[in-house]
């Protein structure tokens, strides 16, 4: 069943086309990533998913209702955690969470969310006097108060360190695993292929590929390349009998084979091990998501 | 109305943590009273038709009470909450947008009741203030200046392009309002030239009803005073409505 449908989305300000013509379906219980370089039209793209932003043109229907017409409604079923949100400078986490559960009708208490996000010491604290890390914590939090079905997440970890990044990753898989649907934004290619079932790559306001993360290396046709220490005649040998290889090549020592099967690393070392050629350092360089970018739209990936 | 309460509850707890809002809205019209009175006395003057300076002094600093709650911290917080995107986090809410400002209005009128009502029993302490009206007339004087105000102010918080200009703005209305209004300084004793400007302020016009009211005085002498009011309240709101950005 799809969760999210968003069909022929537009959105233009003055004359900056933000986003063009977007249309991507997001299914339930998976964790669905938007990647892009800074400015590529990932915000606008979520705020108007999430209803807060009218599109030029273009549908979006979110757990089969009309998003941009059904109003307040959908904020019982979404949680949105927006970029870049600050708080009131003088409110404290657990006057905040409480405001935010005194919206909804059918609120979950937020004492065992604030222990479950390890929070709870931080209570009495002041928004302000929180980390970058733990603020962040709470803008899940209050998206989870209303106990949504479908949970927006708009570069969340952007700004983290390395450490609380990590954390982070962890708490949106629990979310995947409760049963919700997540639909985030990221400019991190490694946070995308660590937690997104599928992804779809945009750039300048255009959705380039929606795929699964190997589905999107794959369709990219990236080589492997797999390079170790060897003799001449190494190299000679599995270019002769090598299938499914693009080059062989031999430089100072070393042997560098390119290929797009995945997995000719298994028939190197057979046909290695079986001539009784001697072989060291193996390295396999696997194409990732940056390459894959570079590949499909010609630019390389800036963050 | 639940939601709308508990969100006036919040706000308020906002407003009073603010000591910059405290301080210019229940402190400093004190400081005003307490400066003056004791330079002037309270004593019945042949300036003054036989009141006391305090007495004809003291609706000129409610107004000034109005003016720093509609003139600055309301238009501040809002352009600093719309700054911050917390006025976008709502619109991902079940909150109405109009109860977001609604209880703005209500927290700063009651930061204005409060600072109103501290400043008159300091009044009635220190300085034996006298009150010679009717509170019929008075109340009603004192929500349509708020009125008036304020919807100045939300105009201010709702096409200041950030909290900055916001501050800009209202440090430049605010405090020629201020002194030129006649609100803590009488215009009696002002050159022509300032009180030709003085004209053109509302607030100066909210201070000559509401002194008149103080002292005994009836609505129906001060229409040109109500109408005016009226009118900035109308065309101000209506204005601030239309325009109102949310991020």
């Amino acid at each position: 069943m799809n969760v999210i449908e968003v069909k022929n989305l537009t959105k233009t300000y003055k004359d900056f086309k933000a986003v063009d013509d977007v249309s991507f379906t997001v299914e339930e219980g998976i964790i669905f990533g938007m990647l892009g370089p800074n400015g590529a039209g990932k915000t606008t793209t979520i705020e108007c998913a999430a209803g807060l932003k009218k599109p030029d043109s273009g549908q979006v229907r979110i757990l089969d209702m009309d998003a941009l017409r059904v109003g307040k409604k959908l904020y019982d079923f979404v949680g949105v955690q927006l970029q870049e949100t600050s708080y009131q400078d003088k409110i404290k986490v657990k006057e905040l969470c409480d405001f935010f559960a005194s919206m909804y009708e059918n609120s979950s208490d937020y004492e065992p969310l604030l222990a479950r996000f390890n929070l709870t010491a931080k209570k009495n604290n002041y928004m302000t006097q929180l980390s970058g890390g733990e603020k962040q914590k709470v803008a899940i939090i209050l998206a989870l108060i209303a106990n949504p079905k479908v949970v927006f997440l708009d570069e969340l970890t952007t700004g983290l360190d390395p450490q609380a990044r990590r954390e982070m990753w962890a708490y949106i898989k629990e979310l995947k695993a409760e049963g919700r649907t997540v639909f985030m934004t990221t400019h991190y290619m490694e946070e995308a292929e660590f937690l997104c079932d599928q992804i779809c790559l945009i750039d300048v306001g255009k959705i380039v590929i929606t795929d699964t993360v190997e589905g999107v290396i794959e369709h990219a046709k990236l080589e492997t390349e797999v390079r170790f220490k060897a003799g001449k005649e190494a190299a000679d040998y599995l270019r002769g009998n090598l299938s499914e290889v693009r080059a062989v090549e031999y430089t100072e020592g070393f042997v560098k084979v390119f290929s797009e099967k995945e997995d000719i690393i298994t028939d190197i070392i057979l046909l290695l091990n079986g001539k009784h050629i001697a072989y060291k350092q193996i390295d396999i360089h696997r194409p990732g998501l940056e390459d894959a970018f570079l590949k499909l739209t010609g630019k390389a990936w800036r963050d | 109305m639940k939601l709308l309460l508990k969100t006036i509850s919040v706000e308020w707890k906002m407003n009073i943590r603010n000591f910059l809002n405290i301080f210019f809205s229940l402190i400093f019209p004190v400081m005003m009273l307490l400066l003056f009175g004791s330079m002037y006395g309270n004593e019945p003057s042949e300036y003054y038709q036989g009141y006391g300076s305090v007495d004809v002094s003291t609706a000129g600093y409610l107004c000034m009470i109005i003016a720093v709650s509609g003139l600055m911290t309301l238009p501040i917080t809002l352009s600093q909450y719309r700054e911050k995107k917390i006025l976008k986090r709502y619109m991902a809410t079940p909150i109405k947008p109009f109860d977001i400002l609604l209880s703005q209005l209500v927290v700063n009128a009651g930061v204005t009741a409060v600072g109103s009502g501290l400043l008159i029993i300091i009044g009635i302490i220190v300085f034996d203030l006298k009150f010679y009206g009717n509170l019929l007339y008075v109340i009603p004087a004192v929500i349509l200046i708020m009125l008036a105000i304020f919807s100045i102010g939300l105009l201010i918080a709702g096409i200041a392009p950030n909290s900055k200009a916001a501050l800009a703005i209202t440090y430049v209305i605010y405090f020629p309002m201020l002194f030129l209004s006649g609100a803590t300084l009488p215009l009696d004793f002002m050159p022509d030239v300032v009180v030709t400007i003085s004209k053109a302020l509302p607030l100066t016009y909210g201070g000559e009803l509401l002194n008149g009211l103080w002292v005994g005085g009836t609505p129906g002498t001060y229409l040109t005073e109500r109408f005016v009011l009226l009118g900035v309240f109308v065309v101000f709101a209506g204005l601030s409505i239309k325009t109102f950005k949310w991020e």
